[in-house]
């Protein structure tokens, strides 16, 4: 009898030290967030950028006592911004590495290769920056952090569109165009649909080549067409030619611009500097509204620190503190479900809302932002070439959306060059 | 061994290394496997043309793309499943090397592979300006749901359907090498006017190995898309599956049909490791590296070695 509950009491004591063993032994395994990142290739600038963002996110946490009680470990591989690599380094990731989550690398070209095996393995699948990928895969566990709402191609636009009718008189022509490529393609689609809308009159409506090196025959070409607005789509190498055959043809417009990638960065704020006077854009941040994203300056203080020492964009106003509020939607979901169950966390993001650096976030079904948020401002009294003037107020004028307006556009445009 | 005997054998060891497919979890390991497959395919097809006539292609990927966009057609046009897309994409792009060559093989050495590479500038413009297969945007095509032959996932059926393509293009370079055609392209190759004044049909010869070179790497793009599930002008017609082509046959060696295997296999495997070691950004430096060692030390790749190896051992 005496012997049966010694023994009892051993293997219950021996099944106590074993729990209690692999309870350790777990609680000192890093929880691995795995992605593949562009750290070569056409977009590393960006990819590093956002790569820093998330290391200091990674930090913080850590700093904190990680998640779960454990700490986190990122682990990542370059996707060279070439959509093949993508599916073997995710499979990678989940099969090798045993990643408990994963993240997308940056922009749609590399999210995209990535969804079919998400879907496969049910994984909650949070992205950074792609444009309008889930109207394809319908995937009900994508999440997307850039602020472009539900219906990206058309939201995208609107702000450039509204700043435009509120103009007085208001505008009858406009002239559409942008690169051969697959973001201006989007942005014109959705520049087209409210152009629709708003029955202006198309007099100019062409694309052109990424490579193009002379820009001044497309702005003449445009002037021709004397139109009251033109929105110009474009990437950071044509949006500088454009820009600068704009100024040197002497482009007589109301408005000009509208979805120029590569002003948001520190290398084409400085190389263009006067020239971007007047220019309508998109921004994801101004100094200028800093009272309404009360915790970015904190993530900016590191940011920029590192950023500089590695050699990629010194301001981080646009990826950068995006990058960091898709790993604290992350974390959040995390916490709050209390695991890393991808059904529970997926559900979660899809219900609550989110405290982010950037705001607060909540997702719409399609896993887009419930209500666009990416600002529409006007670039003006730019002095010179240098970086420090982009760091304080006054050179950008926030045109839309209304809460965070800060004024009216100044038209024309060519009046801005004065 | 005759060439019945080869493809046999051939088709054999692509269907055994198949059967994989249930043995390994590890997905990893067959989207590695894919690539390395599909630069077999485009190096033994590179082959045909550059190492058994003489002709350098640079215009891989405008083939390689012109399958990979055929697929998006018949999948955007008819939803049609992967064997479709397969065979149209194939065929497409043997059309496009009968035009090229009819075109363009009057021009010699490095004539024509500029108008190789003009050719891939022209159709990626095209393809850009062509809104049906996605232009600029790009195009999505879904895998489907069900998996056929019981295969776990996806990628399990692309990774047996590249090895039995894979297959499929050795048969046929080891066929075209070891026959007439093969000796007449080898009289192209070393001396075209001589070979034109012995009798042998340079122009149609040229022709036909272009036909048949395009039509091969086609066919490695047509399960591209499927592969990516998303695919746009830049990365379809990516210049580095035009200097990969290249570089494989170089230093496996460009004289026979294993050669490419050898340099597709070693050059492949070694990118996709280093890729996940090292860094990528070694992967076009290791391709740099290999190249001018190879072309300095090897300049007949690594068969060209093995061939002096056996010479001294036979004396």
């Amino acid at each position: 009898m005496l012997g049966n509950s010694v023994l009892t009491a051993l293997t219950r004591a021996a099944l106590f030290i074993g729990l209690a063993l692999t309870g350790t032994a777990l609680a000192q395994q890093p929880l691995k967030i795995g992605f593949g990142m562009s750290l070569t290739g056409p977009l590393a600038g960006n990819g590093k950028a956002a790569l820093i963002a998330m290391q200091i996110w990674a930090e913080d946490v850590n700093a904190k006592g990680g998640l779960l009680g454990r700490k986190v470990e990122l682990v990542y591989y370059d996707d060279q911004t070439n959509p093949s690599t993508v599916p073997g380094l995710y499979s990678k990731l989940l099969d090798v590495d045993k990643v408990d989550l994963v993240v997308s690398g940056y922009g749609t070209a590399v999210i995209a290769p990535a969804m079919p095996l998400m879907m496969q393995r049910n994984m909650a699948f949070m992205t950074l920056f792609g444009l309008n990928v889930n109207s394809k895969f319908k995937y009900d566990r994508y999440f997307q952090i850039m602020p472009a709402g539900p219906d990206p191609a058309v939201d995208w636009t609107r702000g450039y569109f509204e700043a435009a009718m509120a103009l007085n008189p208001k505008p009858s022509t406009v002239a559409l165009v942008g690169a051969d490529a697959e973001y201006p393609h989007l942005a014109l689609e959705g520049a087209r649909a409210h152009v629709k809308r708003l029955g202006l009159k198309v007099v100019y409506d062409k694309t052109y080549p990424p490579n193009t090196v002379d820009y001044s025959p497309i702005v003449r070409a445009i002037q021709a067409t004397n139109p009251d607005l033109v929105y110009l789509a474009s990437y950071p190498p044509d949006s500088a030619g454009m820009v600068r055959a704009a100024n040197e043809v002497g482009l007589k417009t109301r408005m000009f611009g509208g979805g120029l990638v590569g002003p948001q960065f520190a290398a084409l704020k400085t190389q263009l500097g006067p020239l971007l006077n007047g220019v309508i854009n998109y921004e994801a941040y101004a100094p200028d509204i800093n009272r309404k994203f009360p915790f970015l300056d904190q993530f900016l203080a590191k940011y920029q620190g590192r950023a500089v020492k590695e050699g990629v964009d010194p301001l981080g106003f646009y990826l950068p503190p995006y990058a960091y509020a898709m790993m604290q939607v992350l974390e959040q979901a995390i916490k709050a479900t209390g695991g890393l169950d991808q059904a529970k966390l997926a559900d979660y993001m899809h219900t609550y809302e989110f405290d982010t650096f950037v705001g607060k976030v909540r997702f719409a079904k399609n896993g887009e932002w419930s209500v666009p948020r990416m600002l529409t401002v006007q670039y003006h009294g730019i002095g010179g070439n240098d970086l420090e003037q982009w760091m304080k107020p006054g050179h950008v004028t926030v045109l839309y959306p209304s809460e965070y307006k800060t004024g009216s556009v100044k038209a024309p445009y060519h009046e801005n060059k004065k | 061994m005759n060439n019945k005997i080869f493809a046999v054998v051939a088709f054999t060891v692509a269907i055994a290394l198949a059967a994989v497919t249930q043995l390994v979890p590890n997905e990893y390991f067959f989207s590695a496997a894919y690539t390395v497959l599909l630069f077999v395919i485009l190096a033994t097809a590179w082959n045909i043309l550059g190492g058994y006539t003489g002709y350098v292609n640079f215009g891989s990927a405008a083939f390689f793309a012109i399958g990979a966009y055929t697929t998006v057609f018949f999948y955007n046009a008819f939803k049609a499943p992967l064997a479709v897309g397969i065979v149209a994409g194939t065929l497409v792009a043997g059309l496009a090397g009968l035009g090229l060559g009819y075109l363009t093989l009057r021009l010699r050495g490095v004539f024509f592979a500029i108008a190789s590479l003009a050719l891939s500038v022209v159709l990626y413009i095209f393809i850009v300006n062509w809104d049906y297969v996605g232009g600029a945007r790009g195009a999505y095509v879904l895998q489907p749901r069900d998996v056929p032959f019981g295969l776990p996932r996806y990628i399990h059926l692309i990774y047996a359907v590249q090895l039995v393509m894979a297959a499929f293009a050795l048969v046929v370079a080891r066929a075209i090498e070891k026959s007439t055609l093969g000796r007449g392209l080898a009289a192209i190759r070393d001396d075209e006017l001589a070979a034109e004044c012995s009798g042998v049909p340079t122009l149609k010869l040229k022709i036909f190995s272009t036909m048949v070179s395009c039509a091969l790497m086609g066919m490695a793009g047509t399960t591209f898309p499927y592969y990516l599930s998303y695919i746009e002008p830049s990365s379809a017609f990516s210049l580095s599956y035009a200097v990969n082509s290249i570089a494989m046959p170089l230093i496996g060696g460009m004289m026979s049909w294993m050669g490419p295997l050898i340099g597709a296999v070693l050059l492949g495997s070694v990118q996709q490791l280093v890729q996940v070691t090292v860094s990528s950004a070694w992967n076009l430096l290791i391709v740099g590296v290999l190249l001018v060692l190879f072309v300095t030390l090897a300049p007949n790749g690594i068969m060209g070695w093995v061939d002096v190896w056996r010479r001294r051992r036979e004396r």
